[in-house]
């Protein structure tokens, strides 16, 4: 009787122990992944937020300036109203000044 | 052979060995070495019972330039709770607190919430700054949180604080928008509350197409407004003084582009800051100058003019006997004055604004045709990006009486919004089309696309050559009767009509000596790119808009003409180059 003998025998057991060892791999690696990103959007959306507010405080100090000089009373500093004004074509470098 | 292939068995063993070596080094640094950091911050999170850090769109200002400003964003800090329960010392604690936090934290309010020994969670103060909050953080005090918070900031405080409006909880336990931009763009700014936070995995065994291309992408976002933070700023300053100089109840006003619909500014004194809304009066959270109605005087006469022309039933030519007074339906009419000026052309109803004139031209046109106009004109809501939109008071035009269209021709037994009021005016000063007010150029979605927002709706009503005739005879009232002629701008024509109404005393009839002031004006006069309005209501010691309003008005036209370089439109000499006196 003809002993029949699987070719592949060895190489299918260490093919599988392979891929299982891989998968398991990848399976712990996804989770370091998932865990390194979710760790990472926080940190950069916190850190977007961040800028975000130093901006806003950048703004808020804009728009004050800007009322501050809206308010301020030229007249009573010392500064007259012109009494003239003169419109130049805007060809000319003085008007680009 | 089989040797061979061990080898390499061994060598990809080896390999995935050190790959899972590196990955659990990895876990570990995230899990062990830095897990206490990362549940905090999980904590920091689901503590405080809510889903996440308070997160919504923000709101921009759109300087001349095209540079945004923010109108409304978020501020991020750090509150401070108690867990009365693992709270051992709490004077101790309070201490240490106002040590980093001096002036934040009212005593009683922290002890209080230490003493609700069945709580495991109560908030004692908020709005710490980024570094006070992580300096109380590192003390790592028993029973004391130290967690993050976001919240709405509006950097400009009151500017324009009546149209961007406020988020609040209302009377649910979300926050929303609730008055102006805020409430009325709601579902642009409102946010999920997932976006930053989302598990890029879960996302992508999940919904694969949800991550690729997210429906919320498609809706939410920032929202540009057309306002102008510099002219905004320049208006209310310029309001805040009118109302205080002459004690009104109220001034407002608009500045729009008359030909897009654009607003540059709107505002209402009084009004309040966004960021401190504890004491504000509710009355004052909604916007006046869109919500309520008024009798706006002898600015309605412009409107009566040009009908009439558009109607062909005058010409600029055409004159009339002016006798100072008439009775009509048992009602006397007068002029503001009393006084007659005999036979006069049209020009002069609108230079020296007389009623009899205006009740005059409305008789020529017939009451059907006034009817037609003015619904056309006020019969319907602007459709302007803020809710709560008002509607016009036009009860008078269903009469047969011809007195209340008298009446009405010059502004009186009328009653329409602010917004209504420009809208219908900007059709003087845009060849007779009447255009659709708006706040809200822009929606910036999350996407990266910004979407223009359609505002072409236009409603024509009046020829183009009745609106020149009529800017015309506005142009004179600057050139030849506002402060005497002085405010005339030899290098800008600036068409302008003031406008005197007396109050309703709520009873039918109308005060004597309490009116209602308004203001409007456009300029260059033949091809605008600005129109103004203005009133203050009920000013002290004062009868005509002509004594209150011209100066702010003035005031705004030559700023207007400096911060957006406007160039001359006449008085241009031989050589191009244009001199004038200014009254500045």
């Amino acid at each position: 009787m003809h002993n029949f003998h699987y070719p592949f025998h060895h190489s299918f057991t260490a093919l599988c122990s392979g891929v299982l060892a891989i998968l398991a791999v990848s399976y712990i690696g996804l989770i370091a992944v998932v865990m390194s990103y979710a760790a990472s959007t926080i940190e950069f959306s916190q850190s977007v937020r961040n800028d975000e507010s130093v901006v806003a405080v950048l703004e808020a100090e804009y728009l004050s300036a800007v009322a501050q000089i809206t308010n301020t009373n030229y007249a009573a500093d010392g500064y007259a109203v012109p009494v003239a004004k003169i419109f130049v074509p805007a060809k000319s470098t003085t008007a680009l000044r | 052979m089989r040797a061979q292939f061990r080898t390499r068995i061994r060598f990809i063993l080896a390999f995935i060995i050190l790959v899972t070596v590196l990955i659990i080094a990895r876990l570990y640094f995230v899990q062990i070495v830095h897990g206490e950091d990362y549940a905090q911050k999980a904590d920091r999170q689901f503590a405080s019972g809510g889903s996440g850090l308070f997160d919504r769109g923000s709101i921009y200002f759109t300087r001349k330039d095209g540079m945004l400003i923010s109108a409304a964003t978020l501020q991020t800090g750090f509150l401070v709770a108690l867990n009365p329960q693992t709270l051992q010392d709490p004077e101790t604690a309070y201490r240490a607190i106002t040590t980093i936090a001096s002036s934040s934290m009212s005593r009683d309010v922290f002890f209080a919430a230490a003493a609700k020994k069945s709580q495991v969670y109560v908030e004692v103060v908020h709005h710490l700054s980024d570094q006070v909050g992580q300096k109380l953080s590192a003390l790592h005090i028993s029973g004391v949180q130290v967690l993050r918070e976001r919240w709405r900031q509006y950097p400009g405080a009151t500017l324009a604080a009546q149209s961007i409006g406020i988020v609040s909880y209302g009377s649910g336990d979300t926050l929303a928008g609730r008055t102006g931009l805020e409430a009325k763009y709601d579902s642009v700014l409102s946010r999920s509350g997932d976006s930053l936070y989302k598990n890029f995995f879960a996302e992508l065994f999940s919904n694969v197409g949800n991550l690729l291309v997210s429906p919320k992408d498609a809706h939410e976002g920032d929202i540009i407004t057309t306002i102008e933070p510099e002219v905004q700023t320049r208006l209310e300053s310029d309001l805040a003084k009118v109302n205080q100089k002459y004690s009104s109840k109220e001034s407002g006003g608009i500045i729009m582009n008359p030909a897009t619909g654009a607003i540059l500014a709107i505002a209402n004194y009084p009004s309040y800051d966004a960021n401190v809304l504890q004491n504000v009066d509710p009355v004052l959270l909604g916007n006046p100058l869109v919500e309520h109605v008024h009798e706006f005087g002898s600015i309605m006469k412009p409107i009566t003019m040009t009908s009439s022309l558009d109607a062909g039933v005058i010409t600029p030519e055409t004159t009339y006997n002016d006798t100072g007074c008439i009775t009509v339906n048992k009602a006397t009419i007068c002029n503001w004055d009393l006084k007659p000026r005999g036979v006069i052309p049209m020009k002069q109803i609108i230079v020296q604004s007389l009623n009899l004139g205006a009740a005059w031209i409305a008789t020529q046109l017939g009451q059907d045709a006034f009817r037609m106009y003015f619904t056309n004109l006020f019969g319907q809501e602007t459709g302007i990006d803020i809710k709560n939109e008002g509607s016009a008071l036009l009860g008078n035009l269903s009469t047969t009486q011809q007195v209340n269209f008298d009446n009405m021709s010059f502004g009186q037994g009328i009653s329409v919004t602010p917004i209504q009021m420009i809208r219908a005016l900007g059709a003087i000063a845009n060849g007779g089309v009447m255009v659709q007010p708006h706040l809200v150029s822009a929606v910036r979605l999350n996407s990266g696309i910004e979407r223009k927002l359609d505002w072409n709706k236009k409603v024509p009503v009046f020829s183009a050559t009745a609106v020149r005739e009529t800017a015309e005879m506005m142009t004179a009232v600057v050139d030849e009767k506002l402060e005497g002629g002085k405010a005339m701008i030899p290098t800008m024509s600036v068409a302008a009509k003031t406008g005197t109404a007396q109050l309703t005393d709520g009873r039918g009839g109308y005060y004597k000596d309490r009116f209602f002031h308004s203001f409007t004006g456009f300029f260059p006069s033949y091809n605008p790119k600005f129109i103004i309005l203005l009133y203050t209501n009920d000013p002290q010691g004062v009868q005509y808009a002509s004594e209150t309003l011209d100066e702010t008005f003035l005031d705004l036209v030559h700023f207007l003409i400096d911060y957006y370089a406007v160039p001359p439109d006449r008085g241009l000499s031989d050589h191009g180059v244009a001199t004038s006196t200014s009254s500045g």
